[in-house]
């Protein structure tokens, strides 16, 4: 669950905070592009810096550190079939570690790339974002809800449970099956409630007109900035550059052969 | 029921209750009364050890809840939730109470037996077979205590038992709380209905911020104009009417109709 942490929105006012969320988003699928091209070490490492300074400006350091923790399963079970699989081609220890390392850290990278959209962007500016990405209302809204709503199950999730301990369920007692059986108790009044709940919020969207004109205007639009424009062309200008060395081939993996003897390549 | 020093935060960093000593004795009505987000709630949670205290430790029947499960617990206190729907998940009444009758390994003969006393106790007979989400907002509530009830615990702690209900579920609700507990059961109810407490007249422990703010007879508690403000209570109508009255020389510590009739004849008569 922890993982999903790094992805919920918390309230601040840094400059980060403040810019436009399609210039984070944008921002976002540059980082992940360039963990996607590169495999190079030293590349992966400068990228996870920037990456680590514009969330630190941001003040949310810690719940990212959070969502990296939670990465860390994941990444193991990358680094051990990396590992094996690079031992298997070439048995040599200190080589297939230093290709493990390399793809878990890039595993790692990769799941923490949108953790600065999602920390430090409204789910109101997220709506704004996909409506100007020309995406059907309807969707937008379904979308916003589905994130709003998490916390609130997640309460709900816990009332149910706390609900049936006190009737003497035991959940993590017993044998697996009975473990599985004992999830229908938990799982039924969530259910109910949530279809409840959805009546519920589809009768409160008709009492405030709903989809009542075709063409819907917001209280605060989107507008690009000059800090905005600012920090799109420093993040346009790294990413080219990390494109560059791609297309030139000038990796320092590829510069250095000692390290690219230990790294992949 | 010893609560010795519980501290309680939340693992948003959320301080629900702060060095809360109460000692709940046999028999008693206890009534914990407190605004919104006071820690009524949460100190009904530590009761069968849903939550374990951060500081401090509770003890039920001599037991430290932290040292012992949840079942445990709660086949001696009865918890019943605010929303009784979070627990429904069976196709009938009866199977909705003999889910938790299973749990504790009751035989099936008993099962019967105090699922039927506890129905008729509940005047929920005529549903037996119905699904309990096709009952009325009052029954589920009813059905509620009835499930906690079959297994017959010896405290009973509600959350909020008024709350959505008519003046006649509420009478009903009364009537029952006086039974179960003339059966020589602790029943420790959290409320914020002040109309409901005055008129039930328990022992009332005030709570605000999470800190135990009074804890006395309903008769003293309720009349303290101060500690109900410092509270955010508004004192019972009766008591509200009758400070109104204070400078006629009416006395207003009274909760209830009869006895403030008979302070303001008693002016009127001098």
């Amino acid at each position: 669950m922890s993982v999903l942490e790094g992805l919920r929105f918390r309230p601040g006012n840094t400059f980060v905070h403040r810019l436009d969320p399609r210039v984070k988003l944008l921002t976002s699928v540059m980082i992940l592009t360039t963990a996607v091209v590169h495999i190079d070490i030293i590349l992966i490492g400068l990228l996870l810096l920037v990456e680590a300074a514009v969330i630190t400006a941001a003040r949310v350091h810690r719940l990212w550190l959070r969502t990296v923790r939670g990465a860390v399963p994941l990444a193991l079970i990358v680094f051990i079939i990396s590992f094996i699989s690079q031992y298997s081609r070439e048995p040599s220890i200190l080589v297939s570690t230093g290709f493990a390392l390399a793809y878990s850290f890039r595993l790692v990278v990769f799941l923490s790339s949108f953790s600065l959209f999602f920390l430090t962007t409204t789910p109101d500016e997220m709506a704004l974002t996909l409506q100007k990405m020309k995406l059907p209302y309807e969707y937008t809204f379904a979308f916003v809800s589905a994130i709003r709503f998490t916390p609130v199950m997640a309460e709900e999730l816990r009332n149910v449970m706390d609900a049936q301990r006190a009737r003497g369920l035991e959940l993590d007692k017993g044998p697996f099956l009975r473990r599985i059986r004992n999830m229908i108790p938990i799982l039924v009044p969530l259910l109910v409630n949530v279809i409840r709940r959805s009546y519920e919020l589809a009768e409160a969207m008709e009492v405030k007109c709903f989809g009542a004109s075709k063409k819907r205007t917001s209280l605060r639009v989107l507008k690009l900035r000059r800090a905005d424009v600012f920090f799109l062309c420093c993040a346009a200008v790294l990413f080219v550059a990390a494109v560059a060395v791609k297309v030139l081939g000038l990796e320092p993996v590829k510069l250095y052969p000692n390290l690219g003897r230990y790294f992949p390549v | 029921m010893v609560f010795e020093a519980v501290h309680y935060t939340y693992a948003s960093g959320v301080e629900a209750l702060r060095d809360v000593n109460i000692e709940f004795r046999d028999g008693e009505i206890v009534a914990l009364m407190g605004e919104n987000g006071s820690g009524k709630t949460t100190l009904l949670k530590h009761m069968n050890g849903l939550l374990k205290p951060t500081k401090g430790r509770v003890l039920v029947d001599g037991v430290d809840t932290a040292k012992t499960s949840v079942a445990q617990v709660s086949m001696k206190v009865g918890l019943v939730f605010q929303n009784a729907e979070d627990m429904f998940f069976e196709s009938s009444v009866y199977d909705e109470m003999a889910f938790a009758l299973k749990n504790f390994g009751f035989t099936e003969e008993k099962i019967r037996r105090r699922i039927e006393w506890a129905l008729k106790f509940f005047e929920l007979e005529e549903y037996e077979n119905t699904s309990p989400f096709l009952l009325s907002g009052g029954e589920k509530k009813r059905l509620a205590m009835a499930i906690i009830m079959a297994w017959s615990p010896p405290v009973i702690c509600l959350d909020e038992p008024t709350i959505g209900q008519d003046s006649l579920q509420k009478e009903k609700m009364m009537h029952m709380i006086k039974m179960l507990n003339s059966q020589g059961r602790t029943v420790v109810l959290a409320s914020h209905d002040v109309e409901f407490i005055a008129e039930l007249k328990p022992r009332v422990v005030l709570l605000s911020a999470g800190e135990v703010l009074a804890d006395g007879p309903c008769e003293e508690v309720l009349t303290d104009m101060r500690l109900l403000e410092r509270a955010s209570l508004t004192p019972p109508q009766v008591v509200a009417l009758l400070k109104r009255l204070e400078d006629l020389g009416v006395d207003y510590r009274v909760l209830d109709v009869e006895g403030a009739v008979e302070k303001i004849l008693k002016v009127i008569r001098k």
